[in-house]
């Protein structure tokens, strides 16, 4: 293994864009950060708010027509090489949300996150569960072990 | 002198700084690990995670242009400052004494000037995607306000570097001239011959009160919480550093581990009168002090929220009032 | 009186400074931008609207058991109060006595969701103050509270518990599992107790709460406050003293003097032994029988109304019925009421403070974002004419009196109107946004 992938798998930096969920999953990844019994340093996953020093950009909730573009923004900013996962049922397929009167879609859900921008890993639950926040984000690893 | 001599002394400088950036890259992993996160019942990160393969990580990064108006000068800041830090320890070592006013008080507080300067300046090139960047459809009908001048949150974080520079340092300073007010000189070289010669000043009333001051004073340089208003995640995010990426925020993560060991080896050259020198034990007593500063700095900022002005006021007042205190003490004395 | 006058200081405002929509202390999104002069803030306005999904338009016409498993998904927080509310209004409408049991396994779930929300407060409040270890201890106490909403529901997060009718089967409380819930209501007491202790005697945490973000009575009652944010300002208002599932239960009405972030924190961590005190009683007292009554009859009725007492406040859910299928649904948070306090609450502070200020009243605005439209009386000046119908834009005076007007067919019952003058246009343009 080289420099290159060893310090990247032991230094992951996490960041958390919310785009309109219901906060059940927000809360469940905040949780799995910050709570003690789940510590997600331990694992050498760093939260930040900083999309510069981002690795791993974690996505929940159907992304809503307001929240298109700053989640674009966000992931342009976040320098080569970098991660997607998505978490959450909305984040997947748009949820209850997008379309639960069958074939018609609703106006103000642009979701799911795939529609938007490139999605390495996906977790599902509703809500997700802080251990498989942490296993999404280790399945996303590879490929940025594996960029240049 | 001889030409041995002078590959000594080169050698034994270049063999410090070496050492100094080591140390200094696992002094962030230590805090984290072994004091907040024993302090929060956690496991916390490995050792080496925040100091030693965060940089390498950046270091590997794609170099993005960072959004700034002078992108030039933003990103040549933090190695600016990288290179201050290592003149300042430079400053420190006994193979420099013989420099002059190199290797004075005086100098070393341009040095750390240079460092403040350097934080207002990083406020206000930087202009993140975070705030104003983010496309908000904000001013709509029946929005108060609509005409007012906008800023990007950096803009508050450099207004409180500058405020910093006019009050924020005072600790630190007025804890170097301690030593000076002792000794009658403002030359490290003396500074050291004076307690090697009468014994450490933090044996004695003036340089006791002096570690306490100088202690605040290192909390506030290094923005560790509580003294983060700089930094605070509550509103300026990151504050300075928000644009940084790839090898540029490797250096700001470099030169913050090596600032702190710096002012350790400043500490232990001024109040216990052992300069950074690989080739002596005292060597020893340096990375013992730089390693306890931090440890120490831990201690207090898992246990304290970021003070704003209100709280931030009364603690440097009441700390420059005690370096004062320290300062008659040593003149009298 | 003292806002309307802080309000028309308008020229001296130095800058603007706008947080969000993506904020590590906001956590959810939604833009506040605040006016400040010299890193103090004038003026605040909270910007709302992103997290609109059109939940309630999603509901509408759905059979009313779909509907109220829906409501759920309004928010991952308070979900169990949403669906509880929801059910309670059918109930009413078609005149079901619920089974004691199933009352008594509804306000255990409900109270264990206030530990949950009021953990989840003070972990927040401590992140916002840069107090990183309370909230990491806040949040692991919060951990036993939704390892036992867990347990009962089957997930911790929206837990399904209530049916029309009483709750699902798998809610049923067996021995084993009241015993589990009395254990852990020693261990939160406990830990709260420690908690609390260490919180109230740090002065460097005191000093930066204490007068910060005050609202006085009178304030709060003209900016209709609710819930605990309320109680913080010293009235003695919770809906539960007068809601007959909470009959049985003795608890006290916790208040406080000040309005400050103090006394909105303080308020929490009284309101959690209240909390657990219910629970201890519901356990006790927990009467056998069968926990579901299936033998009701659908009927049509018109717009029923429900208000509970929920972890932010006061929860209002209504909607009508038709062949079974939801007409017309509103749904009202708490946080909606709360948010002209929070704009209030950040003026005069340091900008550091001003997130404080917000999270003090408990803000869940992925709550409060549904088809609204809340129209500025004093819009007629503005200058950005946009097209966005769905942001919400409340200014500081336009929260005074805040009163609900839903229509009971339709989509325009999808608009609630607060601060009384409607805007026809505005209401078209919301509605042609909602149906196109």
């Amino acid at each position: 293994m080289s420099l290159k992938s060893f310090s990247r798998a032991r230094a992951v930096h996490l960041m958390l864009v919310y785009t309109g969920g219901c906060n059940g999953c927000d809360i469940e990844i905040v949780n799995c950060v910050l709570s003690p019994k789940f510590d997600a340093e331990q694992y050498k996953v760093f939260l930040t708010w900083n999309p510069r020093e981002a690795d791993v950009l974690v996505v929940t909730g159907p992304v809503t027509r307001f929240n298109e573009e700053p989640l674009k923004k966000i992931y342009e900013a976040i320098p080569e090489p970098k991660a997607v996962v998505a978490a959450g049922a909305c984040a997947l397929m748009g949820g209850v949300y997008k379309n639960i009167h069958g074939d018609i879609p609703s106006e103000e859900i642009m979701g799911p996150v795939e529609n938007i921008i490139p999605v390495d890993a996906k977790v599902p639950g509703c809500a997700v569960r802080p251990q498989d926040i942490l296993s999404g984000v280790v399945a996303a690893l590879p490929k940025l072990l594996n960029a240049d | 002198m001889s030409y041995i001599t002078i590959l000594y002394s080169v050698l034994a400088v270049i063999a410090t700084l070496i050492l100094a950036i080591v140390i200094g890259m696992l002094l962030p992993g230590i805090e984290r690990k072994y004091v907040q996160a024993r302090i929060q019942q956690r496991i916390g990160p490995p050792v080496t995670s925040p100091g030693i393969m965060a940089p390498i990580k950046f270091f590997f990064k794609e170099n993005v242009m960072p959004n700034s108006p002078v992108p030039g000068l933003y990103k040549s800041l933090p190695i600016i400052c990288f290179i201050v830090v290592i003149l300042i320890l430079l400053a420190l070592m006994p193979q420099i004494y013989s420099f002059g006013a190199f290797t004075s008080i005086i100098a070393i507080i341009g040095f750390l000037k240079v460092e403040e300067v350097a934080y207002v300046l990083m406020g206000a090139l930087s202009k993140s995607v975070m705030s104003l960047g983010l496309p908000f459809p904000d001013i709509v009908k029946g929005a108060t306000h609509p005409n007012v001048e906008r800023s990007y949150i950096e803009d508050l974080s450099s207004n409180r570097a500058f405020r910093l520079i006019a009050f924020g340092s005072f600790p630190l300073y007025l804890a170097l001239f301690i030593p000076v007010a002792i000794t009658g000189s403002v030359f490290l070289g003396d500074i050291v011959a004076f307690q090697q010669a009468n014994g450490p000043f933090i044996l004695t009333l003036g340089g006791a009160i002096g570690t306490i001051v100088f202690f605040i004073g290192y909390m506030i340089l290094l923005n560790e919480y509580p003294f983060a208003i700089l930094k605070t995640k509550a509103d300026v995010i990151e504050g300075p550093y928000m644009e940084y990426a790839s090898k540029y925020r490797s250096f700001v993560y470099l030169t913050r581990g090596f600032l702190m060991f710096t002012l350790g080896a400043l500490f232990s050259v001024l109040f216990i009168g052992i300069p950074p020198n690989i080739f002596s034990w005292g060597i020893l007593v340096n990375i013992a002090v730089a390693i306890i500063f931090p440890v120490l700095m831990g201690i207090m900022s898992a246990f304290s929220p970021v003070f704003t002005y209100k709280q931030f006021y009364p603690v440097v007042v009441s700390t420059s009032l005690l370096g004062v205190l320290a300062i008659v003490i040593g003149l009298l004395i | 009186m003292t806002e309307e006058k802080k309000s028309k200081k308008q020229e001296v405002i130095e800058t603007e400074v706008a947080l969000g929509t993506v904020h590590p202390a906001a956590l959810e999104p939604y833009r506040v931008r605040l006016f400040v002069e010299d890193e103090i803030v004038k003026d605040a306005e909270i910007t709302i609207g992103v997290n609109h999904r059109g939940i309630e338009r999603i509901m509408e016409g759905l059979p009313v058991e779909k509907a109220n498993a829906l409501t759920e998904k309004v928010c991952g927080i308070c979900s169990n109060a949403h669906i509880w509310n929801s059910v309670l209004v059918a109930e009413k409408g078609l005149q079901i006595e619920i089974p004691e049991r199933a009352n008594y396994i509804r306000i255990i779930t409900e109270e264990l969701e206030r530990l949950h929300s009021h953990f989840l407060y003070l972990a927040h409040g401590s992140e916002v103050l840069g107090q990183e270890t309370f909230s990491m201890r806040a949040f692991y106490l919060r951990e036993t509270a939704m390892e036992l909403l867990r347990m009962i529901g089957g997930n911790r997060v929206q837990y399904g518990v209530s049916i029309i009718g009483g709750v699902r089967p798998r809610c049923e409380l067996n021995e084993m599992r009241i015993q589990k819930i009395a254990e852990g209501m020693e261990t939160i007491e406990e830990g709260l107790l420690k908690f609390a202790d260490r919180f109230v005697s740090d002065p460097m945490i005191m000093s930066r709460i204490t007068g910060v973000g005050q609202i006085s009575k009178k304030d709060a009652k003209r900016l209709e406050v609710t819930g605990p944010s309320l109680r913080a300002t010293g009235v003695a208002q919770d809906l539960r003293t007068t809601m007959k599932e909470y009959e049985p239960f003795d608890f006290d009405v916790i208040t406080q003097d000040d309005g400050d972030v103090k006394s909105n924190i303080l308020m929490r961590a009284l309101e959690i032994p209240e909390s657990v005190k219910i629970i201890r009683q519901a356990i006790k007292n927990i009467p056998e029988g069968p926990i579901v009554d299936r033998s009701w009859e659908m009927f049509d009725c018109d717009m029923i109304q429900s208000y509970i007492e929920v972890p932010r406040g006061t929860l209002y859910h209504s909607y009508g019925i038709e062949d079974g299928r939801l007409r017309g649904s509103i749904i009202r948070t708490p946080s909606m009421s709360n948010i002209g306090a929070m704009q209030y609450a950040c003026i005069g502070n340091h900008v550091t403070d001003a997130q404080l200020c917000i999270v003090q009243c408990d803000p869940c605005f992925t709550c409060t974002d549904r088809a609204i439209e809340i129209i500025d009386s004093n819009s007629s000046n503005s200058s950005n004419n946009s097209n966005n119908t769905n942001i919400i834009n409340i200014s500081n005076s336009s929260t005074n009196n805040s009163n609900i007007n839903g229509n009971s067919n339709g989509n325009e019952s999808n608009i609630a109107n607060i601060n009384g003058s409607s805007n026809n246009n505005a209401i078209n343009d919301n509605i042609s946004n909602i149906s196109n």
